[in-house]
């Protein structure tokens, strides 16, 4: 059975009108009409910076019933694993991930992590957090479980995404991206996909013809900080390394002609 | 106002409502302008420290309820309400998946490349025959032919099955 049916697509057809819909467009208005400033977001990561030979520990033993517990952690900066069944597992600033000697591809998550499953059909990889049950064979994909709405991103293959394990989820393959919220039983899938939401990962900022509102919010929630430009209205394409904020800043402002200022 | 997060709110939403309004007016700017104005009544009830337990299914009802006043003040009264779709017939949930499902083909279409989606819109939105489309972009109607089988390969291909337990 398929769920694309000819009657949604015929729908979808007889309306069909370029660039209508926009949702960009629709939060600009909404945000102006509510007089709604640009400030950065939810995500309370302590994203902590400028520590010298900050002490990370970044891996701990914990013993729950004689077996050993293993709890990875990436403290101030972005940390890379490899598990024990070859699984590469990226931990954002401030993320936790824990799992048994003994059934290491039962995982449970804290915080955000982007994780390149290693395949075996004979045992599913699973990480379980607050609210979210991820259950895949191999494949690549970022879980963001860092707040009260968990949302997952895949760059490869195929993701389960539910609640629980119990509870119905959807499938999630290339560039797809869903998230639940505390009052929903089921994930929703967006209709349109935040290639920025792994930009912590990947390293880098992907901008096409992007609002430059947009481009600044992205920028505010990575970064914490708030900006006010000169002209919210050009659109910017392009790719940006996250290292530097001031150079990211500043390739904009001489690309777009406008002046961006930090708060 | 904590947990409040109006930019989640759209980006998942926004383009779903806009295809629920469609089925009850047919108009893509009035369903726009319906859609702008539930989230703007959603604002400013949590403004106003009001609780709404899933904001979700709330815009849902407003976009409805607004659509119906809608359609009802244009009916002349004599006439019996006849919203184009099936307004009763289909549970709430059910409509809240489909205009999910709508609004990503709708975004799969936005995505196709531009020649193909060109030829596409032209063939099945405005019924244009192959050859007119071939004529009218100085193409072959073999690649006209082309474009579209690619294009519902595309879409098809786009958009999956979502709602399945997973190794069943």
């Amino acid at each position: 059975m398929s769920d694309f049916e000819d009657k949604h697509l015929d729908f979808v057809l007889k309306h069909y009108q370029e660039g209508r819909f926009d949702t960009q467009k629709a939060i600009k208005s909404f945000n102006e009409a509510n007089g709604i400033v640009l400030k950065p977001r939810r995500r309370v990561l302590p994203w902590v910076s400028g520590i010298a030979a900050a002490v990370a520990v970044l891996c701990i033993f914990l013993f729950r019933d004689n077996v050993r517990q293993i709890q990875l952690m990436a403290d101030t900066e972005v940390q890379e694993f490899v598990l024990p069944d070859g699984t590469e597992v990226t931990l954002a600033p401030g993320s936790k991930l824990t799992y048994s000697e003994k059934s290491p591809r039962m995982t449970q998550l804290e915080g955000m992590a982007y994780f390149e499953v290693a395949r075996d059909e004979a045992v599913p990889f699973e990480i379980t957090s607050d609210g979210v049950f991820v259950k895949v064979l191999g494949t690549k994909f970022a879980v963001d479980a860092s707040s009260s709405v968990k949302e997952v991103y895949v760059t490869e293959g195929k993701v389960l995404f539910a609640k629980s394990p119990d509870a119905e989820g959807v499938i999630l393959t290339k560039d797809m991206q869903a998230a639940i919220s505390p009052e929903e039983n089921t994930p929703v899938i967006a209709a349109e996909p935040d290639v920025n939401s792994i930009a912590w990962k990947r390293g880098s900022f992907i901008f096409d013809n992007t609002p430059l509102i947009e481009v600044l919010e992205t920028l505010s929630e990575h970064y914490k900080v708030s900006f006010e430009a000169s002209d919210l209205d050009k659109r910017l394409s392009g790719v940006f390394y996250t290292e530097d904020l001031d150079l990211i800043i500043c390739l904009i402002e001489s690309a777009l002609d406008i002046h961006i200022v930090k708060r | 106002m904590k947990d409040i997060n109006f930019n989640d709110l759209f980006r998942y939403n926004y383009r779903p409502l806009c295809l629920y309004a469609l089925h009850y007016i047919q108009d893509v700017d009035l369903a726009e302008d319906i859609v702008q104005e539930s989230y703007t009544a959603l604002w400013e009830k949590l403004q106003d420290g009001a609780q709404v337990l899933n904001r979700k299914s709330y815009l849902y009802m407003m976009v409805r309820n607004r659509c119906l006043d809608h359609i009802r003040k244009k009916t002349i009264p004599t006439e019996s309400l006849k919203p184009y779709d099936t307004y009763g017939i289909i549970e709430d949930d059910d409509a809240q998946e489909r205009s999910q499902t709508e609004a990503r083909i709708w975004t799969a279409i936005e995505n196709l490349p531009e020649k193909c989606r060109e030829v596409f819109i032209m063939s099945k939105r405005d019924g244009l025959k192959y050859e007119e489309i071939a004529e009218e972009l100085g193409l072959s109607v073999n690649t006209v032919r082309n474009q579209i089988s690619k294009a519902l390969k595309v879409l098809k291909e786009g958009i999956h099955k979502v709602y399945m337990f997973f190794f069943a």
